[in-house]
C-alpha cells in the first residue's frame, strides 16, 4: 500500500508537467501504448488496464491484479506561414516553442470474485497547450495558452461467467487549470510605430468537477463489439488577471496607464466534450486481432470562450461555434510469439474548429495518424511501445480571420508512447 | 446541320481563345535584378516635413525593394555593391525640424535641426531617383544641377534628369509614381491657377514613358494613378469652412451653420460658400480668430482672440467652385495617365483607389490584421504629421497597390509588405521580431528607427478649431 501511494505521487506530480493537444479540439487519446499502437481502436479489445479510458467494461476480462503505467512523448513541429497577400501577416513566420509533452497514465485493477473487477486509473484526458515562440505576429491574440488536466477514475465492471457480456462504469474526477498569455499592441501616433504596450496574463486556480463513464463488451465467438461513453461537464475557473505595462518611451505610456484595466479576479468556463465510442473487432485470423473503432466527440458545446473580470467586465468573448467531430480508427495485433506483439494502427480525426475559430490559441486541423507498436511479455511484466506519426493537414484561416491573423498553419507531430505493465 | 455544328464550334474556339489570351499584356517582365523608380517626395519616403533615412528605408520603392528580395543600401555602400541605393540623409533630415506629435498628444512640435546627406559619392545613380516637388515634366528637365532648389541638387546631383539616370542604370524594372506635384502645389495654395495644363501633363507623361522604353525596351514598367478625393488627406480632408465652438461643435445662428469669412478672390472678401475646405496650413490663423465673422467680435469666448472679423487668405481655402476645377483637371491627369499607359502596355496602380479608401477611413476605418487606422490627423496612423505625406505605415500601403498591380500584370506572387515592420519591438520578449521579414542589413538601418524621438522646440497647440 505504502509503494501504492508512493507511484501515486510520482504519477501526479507528472502529470502537472502539461500537455498538449493531439485529438481533436484539446482532447488527448493517447492513454496507453497499446492502444495507442492500434491506432486507438481499442474499445473492442480493451484488454489491458488502460481499458479504464478506453472502455471501462474491458476490466472485467481480465482476472489478474495488475498494474500498466507509461506516458506518451509527444514532439511536434508547427509553422504558421503568413498570408502573402495581406499587409499584417504577409512574409510573418511563427512556430511553437519546443517542448516535449510526456502525458502519463497509470491504472491499477483488482479482480474480486470470477466476475467484478475494480479499477482505478490516474489520466490526462484533455490538455492543451501552444506557446508560441518569440517574436510572434499574432501575439495579440495568443502567446500561450494552456490547459492542464488531470483525472482519477475508479471504476468497476462486471462480466457474465460466460465471459460474453461485461459492462462497467466509472466516475472520473477531473482537476483542470487555465493559462492564458498575450499582449496588447497599439498603433502609437508618439513614434509612428506599433508598439507592445501591455501584456495580461491570466492564471486560473486547479478546479475540479466530476463525471462519469460506462461502458459494455460483447464478445461472442470470434467477434467482439464494444461501445463506451464518457460523459461531457464544465469547469468553472477561478484566476487572477494581472496586467503589466510595457513601456515604450514615448507620452503614449500615461494614456496607457490610464486605460489599463487593474489586476483583478477573472473567471471563466471551459466545457468538455462527452466521447463516445463504438468499436468491432475479431479474431477471426489466427493469432491477429483487427479493431475498428468510430469515435464522437461533442465539441459542439464548445460555443464561445469568455472571461469575465471582477472589475472590468467581459475580458475577452471569443465565438468558437465547435463542431462535433468523428474519428475512424484501425487497428491490429499480431501475436508473434508468446513473446512478441506486433501492433498497427492508422486513424482519421476531424477537427472540430470551423474557419472562423482557427486562431493561435489552437489552430486545429483534421489529422491523420500512422502507429506501429510491439508489445514484450516476460512472466509477469509486459512492456508495450509505440510510434505513432501524425500529420495534421494544412489549415488555411482564410482571409478574414477574426484575430486578423491570416495564413496557413501546418503541423506534424511524432508520438512515441511506453507503458511497464505488471500482472500478478 | 453541319454547319452549324461548325459554327459552335468555331464560336466556342472563339471565346476560348478571347478568355485564354490576356486582353492587357504588361511590357517587359518581372525581373527586378536592377530596380529602378521614378518618382517625387511620395516616391523618396519624405514624411512630418522633412527628408531622412529613419523614413526613406519606408518609401514606397523600397517596400517594393524588400519585397522582391532586394537589399537596401546601408550608408557606406560603394558603386559595385548590389543593392537598391537611395540617397540617404541623416536624421532629422533635410530640410529638417521634423514634425512630431508633442508630449501631451493635443499639439505638434519639432525635432530641431538638419540632417547631411550620407550618399553623395556614392558611385552610380541612385536606384530611388524620386526627388520630391518635382513634377511630371521636372523627370525630364531637371538635372540637379545645383542651382536648382530644394533636393534636387543632392539626390540628382547633376548626373541628369530622374528619367536619363533611371535608363542610364538599364533597368530590369522600373517603377514610376508621378504627378501629384502637378496639383498639389495648386491645392496647397488654393488656387487652380497654379494647376499644369492637362495638355502639358499628357505630353509629358508619354515623353517620360517613351524615352524610358526607348531607353529601356526591355524592362517591366509599372505607373501609378493620381488621388482624386479631398477627404483623403488631412491637408484638406479636416477644417470645414464653419465656425465651430470650443467643443467642435458648429455654433448655429437663425438654425444654419456660420461661414467662415476669407478672401474668395481679388480681394473680394465674403462668407466661404457651402462645402468649401479649410486647408490644414490655415490651423494657426484660426487659432487667431482669422476667419471669425465680425459680428462674433464681442462674443465671448471668440472675442478673447486677436483677429477675429479678419479674413483667412484665398490661398488658405478651396471653394467649391475650386474643388470642382480640380477634380476635373485631377481627373483628366488620370485618364491622360490611364490612356499613356495602355498605350506603352504599361500596368497601372491604382492609388486613386487606395486615397479613396483613406478618403472614407474616417466611417469606414482600414483594417489591418487586429489593428484599424484612419486618416485622421496625427493618430490615424497613415498619414504622417505634415497632413499630406505618408506615414512609415502608409508608405507600405501605396507600395503594396503597386505589388498588386504588378501581381496582377505579370502573374507575379511577390508578397505584400506587412504593416509588422513598423512594430517598435519594445517588448524584452519580441524585440527581435526584425529578423522575421527584413533582411539583417535593412534591420539595421530600421533599428536606428527605434530610438525615440524627442523634442526640445516649444510646443505649438494643436487643437480642433475651437477658440478659447
Amino acid at each position: 500500500m505504502r509503494r501504492f501511494s508512493r507511484t501515486w505521487v510520482l504519477v501526479s506530480a507528472f502529470i502537472l508537467v502539461g500537455a498538449s493537444a493531439f485529438g481533436s479540439g484539446f482532447s488527448i487519446f493517447e492513454q496507453g501504448a497499446k492502444a495507442t499502437a492500434m491506432g486507438g481502436a481499442f474499445c473492442a479489445t480493451a484488454d489491458d488496464p488502460s481499458a479504464i479510458f478506453y472502455n471501462v467494461a474491458g476490466i472485467a476480462q481480465q482476472r489478474h491484479t495488475a498494474f500498466y503505467a507509461g506516458g506518451t512523448a509527444i514532439n511536434f513541429a508547427n509553422e504558421f506561414a503568413g498570408d502573402p497577400n495581406d499587409a499584417f501577416t504577409s512574409g510573418q513566420k511563427g512556430f511553437y516553442k519546443r517542448h516535449t509533452f510526456v502525458p502519463p497514465n497509470a491504472y491499477a485493477i483488482v479482480p474480486i470474485g470470477s466476475n467484478l473487477t475494480f479499477g482505478v486509473g490516474v489520466m490526462a484526458p484533455f490538455g492543451l497547450r501552444t506557446d508560441w515562440d518569440d517574436p510572434w505576429i499574432g501575439r495579440q491574440a495568443s502567446r500561450d495558452a494552456n490547459i492542464k488536466v488531470l483525472s482519477v477514475e475508479p471504476a468497476v465492471a462486471w462480466q457474465s461467467t460466460s465471459g460474453v457480456f461485461a459492462v462497467g462504469a466509472g466516475v472520473e474526477y477531473r482537476r483542470g487549470r487555465a493559462v492564458l498569455s498575450r499582449n496588447q499592441l497599439q498603433p502609437n501616433p508618439f513614434n509612428g510605430r506599433i508598439s507592445d504596450v501591455a501584456s495580461s496574463f491570466l492564471s486560473t486556480d486547479w478546479k475540479s468537477g466530476t463525471t462519469w463513464n460506462v461502458g459494455v463488451l460483447f464478445k461472442p465467438g470470434t467477434w467482439r463489439i464494444g461501445a463506451a461513453y464518457r460523459a461531457d461537464m464544465d469547469l468553472d475557473f477561478k484566476g487572477d488577471l494581472t496586467v503589466t505595462q510595457i513601456p515604450t518611451g514615448t507620452p503614449i505610456d500615461a494614456l496607457v496607464k490610464a486605460g489599463l484595466p487593474p489586476n483583478q479576479g477573472a473567471k471563466t468556463t471551459i466545457p468538455f466534450p462527452a466521447v463516445a465510442s463504438l468499436g468491432i473487432a475479431t479474431t477471426a485470423i489466427p493469432n491477429w486481432d483487427f479493431e475498428f473503432d468510430l469515435t464522437q466527440t461533442t465539441w459542439s458545446r464548445f460555443k464561445s470562450l469568455t472571461v469575465t473580470g471582477d472589475t472590468s467586465g467581459v475580458l475577452i468573448n471569443r465565438n468558437e461555434d465547435w463542431d462535433d467531430t468523428y474519428s475512424y480508427r484501425l487497428g491490429a495485433n499480431h501475436m508473434v510469439n508468446p513473446t512478441w506483439d506486433v501492433r498497427f494502427g492508422v486513424l482519421y480525426d476531424e477537427n472540430p474548429e470551423p474557419i472562423s475559430a482557427v486562431s493561435p490559441l489552437l489552430p486545429d486541423s483534421d489529422r491523420e495518424g500512422v502507429t506501429f507498436g510491439v508489445g514484450y511479455h516476460r512472466g509477469p511484466w509486459t512492456i508495450d511501445a509505440t510510434e505513432f506519426v501524425l500529420h495534421f493537414k494544412r489549415r488555411s484561416t482564410g482571409t478574414a480571420n477574426p484575430d486578423g491573423i491570416n495564413g496557413i498553419y501546418r503541423t506534424d507531430a511524432n508520438l512515441i508512447s511506453l507503458n511497464l505493465g505488471y500482472r500478478f | 446541320m453541319r454547319n452549324n455544328s461548325f459554327a459552335r464550334i468555331a464560336a466556342v474556339a472563339i471565346l476560348a481563345l478571347a478568355i485564354a489570351v490576356p486582353t492587357f499584356a504588361a511590357r517587359g517582365t518581372a525581373d527586378f535584378t536592377k530596380f529602378v523608380a521614378v518618382g517625387d517626395s511620395y516616391g523618396a519616403g519624405f514624411e512630418s516635413g522633412t527628408l531622412h533615412e529613419r523614413h526613406q528605408v519606408f518609401s514606397w520603392p523600397a517596400v517594393i525593394a524588400r519585397q522582391v528580395g532586394l537589399q537596401l543600401c546601408l550608408p557606406t555602400a560603394t558603386a559595385t555593391d548590389n543593392c537598391f541605393a537611395q540617397p540617404l540623409i541623416s536624421f532629422p533630415g533635410i530640410p529638417g525640424n521634423e514634425l512630431v506629435l508633442n508630449s501631451t498628444g493635443t499639439g505638434l512640435t519639432i525635432i530641431p535641426g538638419q540632417g547631411a546627406p550620407e550618399m553623395l559619392s556614392f558611385g552610380r545613380p541612385y536606384n530611388n531617383l524620386s526627388v520630391p516637388g518635382f513634377t511630371v515634366g521636372a523627370t525630364l528637365a531637371l538635372t540637379g544641377a545645383s542651382s536648382e532648389p530644394g533636393l534636387s541638387p543632392l539626390i540628382l546631383r547633376g548626373l541628369g534628369t530622374e528619367v536619363q539616370q533611371a535608363i542610364a542604370q538599364h533597368p530590369t524594372f522600373i517603377a514610376v509614381w508621378i504627378g501629384g506635384n502637378d496639383f498639389l502645389g495648386a491645392v496647397s495654395t488654393g488656387s487652380p491657377a497654379g494647376l499644369t495644363s492637362t495638355a502639358a501633363f499628357a505630353g509629358a507623361y508619354n515623353k517620360m514613358l517613351d524615352d524610358l522604353i526607348a531607353g529601356a525596351p526591355n524592362a517591366g514598367i509599372v505607373v501609378g494613378s493620381l488621388p482624386q478625393n479631398f477627404a483623403a488627406a488631412p491637408l484638406t480632408a479636416r477644417l470645414p469652412g464653419i465656425l465651430l465652438d470650443p467643443t467642435g461643435k458648429p455654433v448655429i445662428v437663425s438654425g444654419a451653420p456660420v461661414p467662415l469669412i476669407a478672401d474668395l478672390g481679388g480681394g473680394t472678401i465674403g462668407a466661404l460658400p457651402s462645402g468649401s475646405i479649410v486647408l490644414l496650413s490655415a490651423l494657426g490663423d484660426l487659432q487667431q480668430g482669422f476667419g471669425i465673422p465680425p459680428a462674433f467680435k464681442n462674443i465671448p469666448p471668440f472675442n478673447a482672440l486677436p483677429h477675429v472679423g479678419e479674413p483667412l487668405k484665398d490661398s488658405q481655402t478651396i471653394t467649391p467652385a475650386e474643388q470642382a476645377q480640380f477634380n476635373t483637371r485631377i481627373g483628366e491627369y488620370n485618364a491622360a495617365i490611364a490612356a499613356s499607359a495602355s498605350a506603352h502596355n504599361v500596368a497601372v496602380a491604382d492609388i486613386k483607389g487606395l486615397f479613396d479608401r483613406f478618403a472614407s477611413s474616417a466611417t469606414t476605418p482600414i483594417l489591418i490584421g487586429p489593428f484599424t487606422f484612419t486618416n485622421t490627423f496625427g493618430t490615424g496612423g497613415i498619414f504622417s504629421m505634415d497632413g499630406v505625406h505618408l506615414s512609415d505605415l502608409g508608405y507600405i500601403l501605396f507600395a503594396n497597390e503597386y505589388i498588386k498591380a504588378i501581381n496582377s500584370a505579370y502573374g507575379t506572387h511577390i508578397p505584400v509588405g506587412s504593416i509588422s515592420q513598423v512594430f517598435q519591438n519594445n517588448d524584452p520578449d519580441t524585440k527581435d521580431a526584425l529578423g522575421l521579414s527584413i533582411p539583417p542589413e535593412v534591420g539595421a538601418q530600421m533599428i536606428s528607427i527605434f530610438n525615440s524621438v524627442n523634442t526640445s522646440a516649444p510646443a505649438p497647440p494643436l487643437r480642433r478649431r475651437s477658440i478659447h
